[in-house]
């Protein structure tokens, strides 16, 4: 059934149909439509699905850490600060290897005080352990929510759902929405590994000394290097369930480009129109989007872009010290590879400022225009 | 125990750091500072009650459906919960914690929606069998007297209760109008007394028919005769004709007389009693004024029956002060002073004082004093000391004559029939002790509810059972988040116009639906009702649970003592200590 619905909405749908048995989070702005349309379905008894109501964010995710070692599904959503006041606790979900689905809907990181989008707020938190998969349409919303928790379950580690604020949280566009029909025989219900018994009290997550410490932490990067296999294996049975499918990457426009733009977000949906525009006047460019940012897809883009000659790299993030943290983590993945193409790093669309077509042409001309950037950093559209 | 665990390395070790086996044997208990426990503590109600009832118990066994089982418990402490339930003020009410938060739970209702409910399984309480330990005389069928007597039999004393008027119950039947206490009710209570092999001869008054010569094969006897001389005014005029005593008018009704009265009746008084005149004068078809001195906010009459008479017609005049009676023609002619509010007396009230050259008259059929009432002492023995208007008593009753004890009004100003009740509750074991050569203040002490001065007999019966820490739970120690907000169930009320047509009692009891409503209400301050908040809320699952009941009990083997099930708990029933080190 198509439904026109906002991002928010489309997530909460993706919870409903993961039959998830325990939510906990806190309100924040642009997230707490998604658990506002949860808890009412809950509070209404339409939903069989606990709801723990806690005082913080860094709480939902604990209470979720104990629901998950308890052997349960569970979900959570924030944003921005309450993404930040968490941290912790993200570390303490993958170090336990709990696959808990997290939905963060992209918002910057105050102050000056903003509660618009960029993606600051996730990519802080790309040293926690957590599986991060970026959306482009509110449809992708729904299905990535349905695959996360496959992908989470297989890999035993977290996942994180990322949206842009208000671009898609709050703008309603058709979405395609399964039934709890199709989506079961999908997504069968969780069996963990270790779980909680009361009975049989053993202790979780103890004392680890200088002798085993490191071995937790192999195990946890094998973990995440058995993800891009996990995740294509899903992405290829959810297309033949649901004839949808999504890529750690996708690429399009011109093939052959010498140009490629790499985006993430909804920042891809309007270079595919300047893309597109800029073919038939003859510029030989083609776009990569970006969905998975954890583990980092080196090897797919890499792939992607024999050929290339630039790269220009449009990022609604900033490391302050470093620069655009996608251009960052792509110079680092092609580094030790042959033929490497230059990387042109843009930051643009900070705090929420839009990200229109004349910014993308002018980076694309940009990257034109010159054999290489002429600063590490180029700013687009700053109002110098 | 533990063993050490070796890994070659990454491939043989678990994905995550977890125990391999059962981690029981770590008694991580051991690391606990601080200890919490299980310990009821005294509810504001049960302390408030000078009869001394188990309010909180009771309650929750009328939310378990267990209404027998809510009237058991009331009888151990007072024989009755139907007359208490109608005609006793409800300090416990006044004192309960709910009235801090919303409105007080309606305890006096439950209280007869419990009795009422037995009376219809026709309860009654069985003789305790066994030896009898003794004899005793109780002089005076009041609430005292019958309190103690139920007491008593009890204790295995064979009880004889000598009552001067031809019917057993003192000011129960003789003061209080049947539309606030039916005489069916009163019958019903004195009964199930009866049934415990109390034995009451009436129409013996003491003084009279009976001296303490003729009590010489009892071993100790109990005086309760209460106070039933009405007070005068000592103002001229108060001896003439048709100037009545209230208490004298409400004997008589009680009777089944009429009294001799005009159409216009004035009542000069501001207490219970001169309610009970005025709203009884207006069954009568009569019309009542009350005539008060104070102000409305220092009668001491109970607020809703002050309502209830207005309801039905009673008018009161307030700061008003007859100062003589004339008769003029046929109609009695008051003359009064009017009065303002001074300084405060030695009762808390501010003190009326009279407005110079503001006399006045107010003309009236009738004229009936309501002004108090007093101790009748002319019978009693030699050797008993009197002072202010009572008999004055050690702590345990003793009347300073060796075997002679006495209570009730004759003994306290506290005039209520809860008062009443407790009095001959405290009798009752001062008298078992003293023949059984106990230390009666000892054993006080040991069976006082709160700091007292109610005592507990239940638990000088079971001095084991349903322990009870004496602090009293205040509202600041309860955890109120648990509590949702709720209006307080009243008994319903007769339409006053239909009430003033008879002797028909003015309120009915509770339905079995609401009394459950109500009864939820309760707080359970300081008492666990098993609400498994604490179950709920450990973290390291040490709160035990046996056949999915709480079993009130720690496993301290594992509680690290983090308190939050003290904290969580919302009525006060957890403690915390330090760990001795």
């Amino acid at each position: 059934m198509k439904k026109v619905i906002t991002g928010n909405q489309a997530v909460a749908y993706g919870v409903i149909l993961s039959r998830v048995d325990v939510i906990s989070a806190y309100p924040i702005t642009p997230q707490t439509t998604i658990v506002e349309e949860l808890s009412e379905l809950i509070a209404n008894g339409r939903l069989n699905t606990r709801f723990l109501k806690v005082e913080s964010e860094h709480s939902a995710m604990a209470a979720l850490i104990g629901a998950s070692t308890g052997g349960v599904r569970c979900f959570t959503a924030t944003s921005s600060h309450g993404l930040a006041y968490m941290h912790e606790m993200l570390h303490w979900a993958s170090g336990a290897r709990l696959p808990i689905v997290l939905v963060n809907v992209n918002r910057a990181i105050a102050p000056p005080w903003n509660i618009w989008s960029d993606q600051s707020d996730s990519l802080a938190q790309r040293d926690t352990g957590w599986i991060q998969l970026y959306c482009e349409n509110n449809q992708e919303v729904l299905d990535t929510v349905l695959q996360a928790y496959r992908i989470a379950e297989s890999a035993k580690l977290p996942v994180m759902v990322v949206l842009d604020a208000y671009v898609l949280s709050h703008t309603s566009e058709p979405v395609e929405i399964p039934t709890m029909e199709e989506v079961d025989p999908f997504l069968l219900p969780y069996c963990p590994e270790y779980a909680i018994d009361i009975q049989e009290p053993v202790t979780f997550s103890m004392i680890a000394t200088p002798e085993f410490f490191l071995e937790f932490r192999y195990k946890l990067q094998r973990a995440m290097e058995q993800v891009p296999e996990i995740a294509r294996e899903v992405n290829d049975e959810f297309k033949s369930r649901f004839g949808r499918g999504y890529g750690a990457i996708e690429r399009y426009g011109k093939a052959e480009a010498e140009i490629l733009l790499m985006t993430s977000g909804t920042v891809t949906s309007t270079s595919r129109i300047v893309v597109q525009k800029l073919n038939e006047k003859g510029i030989s460019v083609a776009g990569i989007k970006i969905k998975r940012f954890r583990p980092f897809p080196a090897e797919e883009i890499y792939e992607e872009i024999k050929g290339a000659k630039k790269l220009a790299v449009i990022d609604r993030n900033l490391s302050a010290g470093v620069g655009g943290i996608f251009a960052h983590e792509l110079r680092a993945a092609l580094y030790p590879r042959e033929n490497r193409p230059q990387v042109f790093g843009f930051i643009s669309g900070l705090g929420g400022r839009d990200i229109t077509p004349e910014l993308i042409e002018e980076a694309i001309q940009y990257t034109v225009g010159h054999p290489q950037p002429e600063e590490e950093i180029l700013w687009l559209g700053l109002k110098k | 125990m533990s063993k050490l665990l070796s890994f070659k390395g990454a491939s043989e070790m678990p994905m995550i750091s977890v125990s391999f086996g059962n981690m029981e044997w770590n008694k991580t208990g051991a690391w606990r500072a601080q200890r919490p426990f299980y310990e009821d503590k005294t509810p504001p109600c049960s302390a408030a009650c000078p009869a001394g009832n188990d309010i909180v118990a009771f309650i929750q066994k009328i939310t378990e459906g267990d209404f027998e089982g809510a009237w058991s418990l009331i009888k151990e402490e007072n024989p009755f919960p139907g007359i208490c339930g109608r005609v006793c003020f409800h300090p416990c009410e006044s004192k309960c914690n709910r009235g801090a938060y919303d409105e007080p739970v309606a305890i006096h209702a439950l209280e007869r929606f419990v009795s009422d409910y037995a009376s219809t399984l026709n309860k009654k309480t069985e003789r305790v069998p066994g030896a009898r330990k003794g004899k005793v005389a109780v002089i005076g069928s009041g609430p005292a007297g019958m309190g103690c007597a139920y007491h008593l039999a009890k204790l295995h004393y064979e009880v004889t209760v000598f009552e001067s008027s031809p019917s057993a119950g003192g000011m129960l039947r003789m003061g209080i109008p049947s539309y606030r206490l039916p005489k069916g009710v009163l019958d019903r209570e004195i009964s199930t007394i009866q049934a415990l092999g109390v034995e009451i001869r009436t129409g013996i008054p003491f003084g009279e028919k009976l001296g303490l010569d003729d009590l010489k094969d009892y071993q100790a006897t109990f005086i309760a005769t209460g106070a039933h001389r009405g007070r005068g005014l000592n103002i001229p005029g108060e001896k003439g004709k048709s100037v009545f005593n209230g208490l004298d008018l409400l004997r008589k009704i009680n009777v089944g007389h009429r009294g001799k009265l005009g159409d216009k009746v004035s009542i000069i008084g501001g207490g219970n009693t001169a309610i009970d005149v005025a709203r009884s004068v207006i069954r009568l078809g009569k019309k009542a004024t009350i005539l008060y001195r104070r102000s409305k906010e220092e009668m001491p009459a109970f607020e809703d029956e002050i309502l209830e008479a207005i309801e039905e017609g009673v008018k009161i005049r307030y700061l008003v002060n007859p100062v003589r009676i004339q008769q003029k023609d046929d109609m009695k002619r008051l003359e009064c002073l009017r009065m303002e509010l001074g300084e405060k007396d030695e009762s808390g009230r501010r003190k009326p004082v009279a407005v110079p050259d503001s006399n006045f008259f107010i003309e009236a059929d009738t004229v009936i004093v309501a002004a108090g009432e007093e101790i009748e002492v002319s019978f009693l023995p030699k050797g008993i000391e009197k002072k202010d208007g009572i008999v004055l008593t050690q702590r345990d009753g003793n009347a300073g004559v060796k075997g002679i004890f006495a209570g009730g009004d004759l003994t306290s100003t506290q005039r209520t029939v809860a008062h009443a009740i407790g009095s001959g509750k405290k009798a009752a074991l001062a008298i078992d002790c003293y023949l059984q050569g106990k230390n009666a203040e000892e054993a006080i002490g040991q069976i006082l509810i709160g700091e007292g001065p109610s005592l507990s007999i239940f638990r000088h019966l079971h001095p084991e059972e349903r322990p009870m820490n004496p602090h009293v739970v205040a509202f600041e120690e309860l955890n109120t988040d648990y509590f949702e907000t709720s209006k307080r169930h009243r008994e319903q009320r007769g339409l006053a116009r239909k009430r003033i047509k008879g002797f028909e009692e003015v309120t009915s009891t509770l339905t079995e639906k609401i009394a459950l409503k109500e009864a939820e209400r309760c707080f359970s301050c300081g008492t666990c009702n098993g609400c498994e908040n604490c179950y709920v809320f450990c973290p390291d699952a040490s709160i035990v649970k046996v056949e999915e009941i709480l079993s009130r009990q720690v496993d301290y083997d594992f509680c690290k003592g983090c308190g939050i099930c003290f904290s969580e708990c919302p009525r006060g029933a957890i403690s915390l200590k330090e760990e001795a080190r």
